[in-house]
């Protein structure tokens, strides 16, 4: 796995002849990604017959262009409509959706491009540089470890998704009992299902989040007239090509915000399982928790949109790490290219890097290709997309209801997750209704069967006993920053509350 | 003039009981999946009491919280917000009998008739009746669209109706 220049010129020369490839995959990915239910890892495993008929290099170049701009069209209705194609794209609504109310939806759409492209770019080509180190992060997180970052996600989550603190940890741990139903995997009993045969699996994740997002969504915009507020709708009237440029020229001069959350996306990515929502939401926190003006997260700050981007895209050329160095996918569509490879007989590990070059470095080629090609397609377009925004609600509301229905029967094709989708869109609408946030709810139905997985496994080990959550000297340093990031905004609050009365 | 002095004080007062709503959901849950495990395992129990535990120590807090805003006559336990404005709760709960038809009708209907009765009802229950030609054109095209994409091109295997069954004929 050493540094050779010639191979990697070499192999981005010959990835960029393979764009006709490249640009339909780019497309179908941008589709695929924006409705919700439609994930790059069903449409792979749709398009199976063919990928499998391709030569292992087209094949994988095609997955990976694939994934990489699915990544990107699940922000696009996260930013639009305040639905995220995909858990990935859970965080960016928080300030996209109210840059969209402004009027600011084709600005905002250029900076998640913007975002995306460079966070992935720079992601890939560092993934490609520092491949022998990163495949070693995986190897200091061990179950209690995991533990931990579960639970620190969910209190990231509840500080920052939430203006109420208890409320947002109420909602997040409640997310986690739902995460929790369905058969354990040591023992196989079902529980908290209701009965329902349909849960012993688990709660599927897409009901959840057409629910959560979409269908509550609909019943709570059917207030206005439109998404857009009175001034929103007078920018939007007013905007051009101009909106565009101006939305590229601010992502661009936050380059730095750029590059440090789209680290955090590649860092949290290595790790296999913990994925693009995670890496968004903490990534979202640690831009809030640095910034001069935390205050403006949620209120449309553009520092918040680009934090979330940047890092669910560098998560992209990290969930490949673990699958290429160790033959452990990242997530599900690594999972799948884990399949179709194997299937060419080919076997991963450092083996792959010394036999076959191309292959093992071929999907970061081709990551970086896809990224460069795709800011060039889809700028452009970010004006004819923000349009949807000017629709009025008496038509968006029941499209959202109708199609978002469609997604979240099509993974698993059961009528009953189409009644999951609509029990948890009552959820949601309560939620909204009384300050409880969404996404705490879903990263908590993220969460839920990870975090019990590792329990079970640290607690095997450890014979049933409690208290190995406590036994690992990197789990404990990060109880403590458990610990000190919830007391923190209560400190802050108590802080202020003294300075103003003094 | 005593009732308006109540009216005016009941406005000035947070109405806190609709955050109760997903807080009492929630421990009812939590209840319930914990009389799901008794018979689990002990290290199969564990985490979930872990969880549970802590969901209903944070429910006790919201209580506590709630409580003692009530007691200072700061807030009340009407429900507020979540049911306001009062004047879409009618088709509100109009659109909710539409999805849950939407939902029951697919299997029978098929996708496409279905996409397309439910958007014609739902924008027409939105719109006040307004736009008929132009609502059941949309609907018309969304429907059939949906149908080329979902079921021609993504080939889901949505519960096929009679026009996908005659399409099916047809091609």
């Amino acid at each position: 796995m050493e540094f050779d220049p010639a191979l990697f010129i070499d192999l981005f020369a010959r990835t960029f002849t393979f764009w006709w490839v490249i640009l339909p995959a780019i497309f179908l990915g941008l589709i695929v990604g924006a409705i919700p239910g439609f994930s790059a890892a069903n449409t792979i495993i749709i398009l199976l017959p063919m990928t499998l008929a391709m030569d292992p290099e087209v094949g994988l170049i095609f997955m990976v262009a694939l994934y990489a701009s699915s990544r990107m069209g699940a922000g696009i209705p996260a930013i639009l409509v305040n639905i995220p194609g995909t858990a990935g794209a859970a965080a960016t609504p928080l300030d996209g959706y109210p840059m969209t109310k402004q009027g600011r939806g084709q600005q905002a759409l250029a900076i998640s491009f913007v975002s995306s492209v460079f966070g992935g770019l720079l992601a890939t080509i560092i993934t490609l540089l520092a491949m022998p180190w990163l495949s070693q992060v995986a190897f200091y997180l061990h179950s209690v470890e995991m533990i931990v970052i579960m639970l620190f996600g969910i209190s990231l989550i509840a500080t920052i998704a939430a203006r109420d603190t208890l409320k947002g940890l109420i909602a997040g741990f409640f997310g986690l009992m739902i995460g929790y139903i369905g058969a354990d995997v040591v023992y196989e009993t079902p529980r908290g299902t209701f009965g329902f045969l349909e849960l012993y699996d688990k709660v599927p994740l897409i009901p959840a989040l057409v629910g959560l997002f979409a269908v509550s969504e609909a019943f709570f915009v059917i207030e206005g007239e439109s998404i857009l507020s009175k001034r929103g709708k007078e920018a939007m009237q007013k905007a051009g090509w101009a909106a565009t440029i101006e939305g590229v020229k601010i992502a661009l001069s936050k380059w730095w915000h750029i590059i440090w959350t789209s680290m955090i996306g590649l860092v949290i990515g290595v790790v296999p399982g913990a994925g693009a929502a995670i890496a968004a939401f903490v990534a979202y926190q640690q831009s809030r928790a640095f910034s001069k003006t935390p205050e403006l997260y949620g209120t449309g700050h553009v520092e918040g949109l680009i934090a979330p981007e940047s890092a669910n895209n560098g998560v992209t050329s990290g969930t490949l790490v673990p699958l290429l160095v160790i033959g452990i996918p990242g997530g599900a569509t690594a999972a799948i290219m884990l399949v179709v490879l194997q299937y060419h007989g080919v076997t991963m590990g450092p083996d792959l890097f010394m036999e076959s070059p191309e292959l093992a470095y071929g999907p970061f080629a081709a990551m970086a290709v896809t990224y460069f090609i795709m800011i060039f397609t889809i700028l452009p377009l970010a004006r004819y997309m923000s349009r949807i925004t000017v629709v009025s609600t008496i038509y968006m509301s029941p499209i959202i209801i109708s199609f978002t229905l469609v997604g979240a029967f099509v993974p698993r094709q059961y009528m009953f997750d189409m009644y999951l989708a609509l029990v948890f869109g009552v959820i949601g609408y309560v939620a909204r209704k009384t300050g409880y946030h969404t996404a705490a709810i879903l990263i908590g139905v993220i969460l839920g069967p990870l975090l019990e997985t590792y329990f079970l496994r640290a607690l095997k080990m450890s014979e049933g006993d409690i208290m190995v959550i406590f036994s690992k000297d990197l789990a404990n340093v990060l109880w403590v920053g458990l610990v000190i990031s919830l007391c923190i905004p209560y400190a802050m609050q108590r802080w202020r509350a003294w300075k103003a009365a003094a | 003039m005593t009732e308006n002095n109540e009216n005016t004080d009941k406005a000035d007062k947070n109405s806190l009981g609709g955050d109760l709503i997903l807080p009492i959901a929630a421990f009812i849950f939590t209840l319930y999946y914990f009389y799901t495990i008794i018979d689990v395992p002990r290290i199969a129990q564990i985490s979930a009491f872990f969880v549970g535990i802590i969901l209903i120590f944070l429910i006790g807090l919201l209580a506590i919280r709630i409580g003692r805003e009530v007691k200072a006559g700061t807030a009340d336990l009407r429900l507020g917000g979540i049911i306001e404005p009062r004047s879409f709760i009618p088709k509100r709960l109009a659109l909710l009998a539409l999805t849950l038809g939407f939902i029951i009708f697919v299997q029978w209907l098929g996708f496409t008739l279905t996409v397309f009765t439910f958007l014609s009802l739902a924008m027409l229950l939105l719109g006040n009746g307004r736009n008929k030609g132009f609502v059941f054109a949309i609907a018309g095209i969304l429907s059939f669209g949906g149908y080329l994409l979902f079921i021609v091109a993504f080939k889901t295997r949505f519960p096929a109706g009679p026009f996908e069954q005659l399409m099916e004929r047809l091609f």
